[in-house]
């Protein structure tokens, strides 16, 4: 599978400026060598980190057990499954996967409701922001992972509604992004918050992309 | 598909991630201590499992039989099994790892902590990519997914100082 490539932009944190950066409507081998030869050697060099600080277990990143060969496999061959990512400067800056058919809304309002449901989505660890890493490299591959899934859901005809459980130290980012959330999830291995999007908080994201 | 995302939208959202953690899935990592230090040490045992996966897929991309590779590094060939069975209480000869570590011209000492002969100073990277590989060990040729992590396995091994 050839990858359709949409032109986007991110911000470099130490410049303030825009830079030139693509969406990818799929994970492909090159993504997994950047996971193992670029993402993995950072993520170990802030695990080292924060163990060696004695960080609290909150700062740890929660997402560190990951393995996105595993998560792409997976999927291979199912319809209902499908990857992205973002690239920038020849390297893999975040990756998402997504699930277009399984499930349903829960929040009242949309109860029983076709929803694109987002499995995984995860940034490269240079990007993460916190006491115990480096300055971030780059904003904007978060909310641009979260759009592509409002406009697939969109293109699918569930009117920009997504799910999708926040890891724990994640809530902030989708509240602020106009998700609603639906507290701690008691079928959720680890009881994390689910999260929704409405159709009309769809609108608002899309439409300004500022602060809620 | 195609998306149609403008730059003004791009640069106003991204400031929505200013001091926030971005990561969305249902299978986050419990973050305590004890969890912690199973992330970053890894246990002998699994190191071994590793190990196993490691000879044999690098055997698999040269196209080499056990036997073959038996007598390509004068290893016995009941040790090569017994490693690529991934017996995980089998403890492979010095020697065996020695000869290994030449043959596909990896890291002797990374090797060696690979085959639980030499402490992990970190083997989380291996673990990962392991998780995975383990799924296949009898196809005769490695795809193109077995393919990525065996590079990224190599060049673990490889490296001469650590990270």
């Amino acid at each position: 599978m050839t990858a359709t490539v949409t032109p986007i932009f991110l911000k470099n944190v130490a410049s303030g400026q825009a830079i030139n950066a693509e969406l990818l409507d799929a994970v492909e081998q090159q993504q997994l060598i950047d996971w193992v030869m670029h993402w993995l050697p950072v993520r170990d060099k802030y695990l080292h980190a924060l163990k060696t600080a004695q960080a609290p277990a909150a700062a740890w990143p929660q997402s560190a057990h990951w393995n996105w060969v595993s998560k792409v496999v997976q999927i291979q061959g199912l319809l209902a499954h499908r990857a992205l990512c973002v690239v920038c400067e020849n390297v893999t800056q975040g990756m998402m996967r997504i699930d277009v058919a399984g499930k349903r809304c829960r929040i009242a309002s949309q109860k029983g409701l076709d929803l694109v449901y987002v499995d995984y989505l995860e940034i490269a660890p240079w990007n993460w922001e916190g006491p115990y890493f480096d300055p971030p490299r780059y904003r904007g591959v978060g909310t641009v992972l979260l759009r592509a899934a409002i406009e697939t859901s969109l293109a699918e005809g569930f009117k920009g509604r997504i799910g999708l459980h926040s890891l724990p130290q994640s809530t902030i980012f989708y509240e602020r992004c106009g998700l609603t959330n639906c507290g701690p999830d008691p079928a959720s291995q680890w009881k994390l918050p689910y999260f929704e999007m409405t159709p009309e908080n769809t609108q608002a994201f899309l439409g300004k992309g500022t602060r809620q | 598909m195609k998306f149609n995302i403008s730059k003004e939208w791009c640069l106003a959202a991204a400031e929505l991630e200013e001091g926030t953690i971005i990561g969305a899935g249902d299978l986050a990592r419990n973050s305590g201590p004890q969890e912690f230090a199973q992330l970053t040490e890894a246990p002998p045992d699994e190191s071994r499992i590793a190990f196993g996966q490691f000879i044999t897929l690098a055997r698999r991309r040269r196209q080499l039989s056990v036997e073959a590779l038996a007598e390509a590094t004068e290893v016995d060939i009941g040790e090569l099994l017994a490693i690529e069975q991934h017996d995980s209480h089998f403890a492979a000869e010095p020697r065996t790892v020695y000869q290994l570590a030449n043959y596909f011209s990896v890291s002797r000492p990374r090797l060696m902590e690979l085959a639980g002969l030499m402490r992990p100073k970190n083997s989380a990277v291996v673990q990962e990519a392991m998780k995975f590989a383990a799924r296949s060990v009898s196809v005769a040729e490695l795809t193109e997914q077995e393919k990525v992590v065996l590079e990224g396995l190599v060049t673990v091994l490889t490296e001469q100082n650590g990270r």
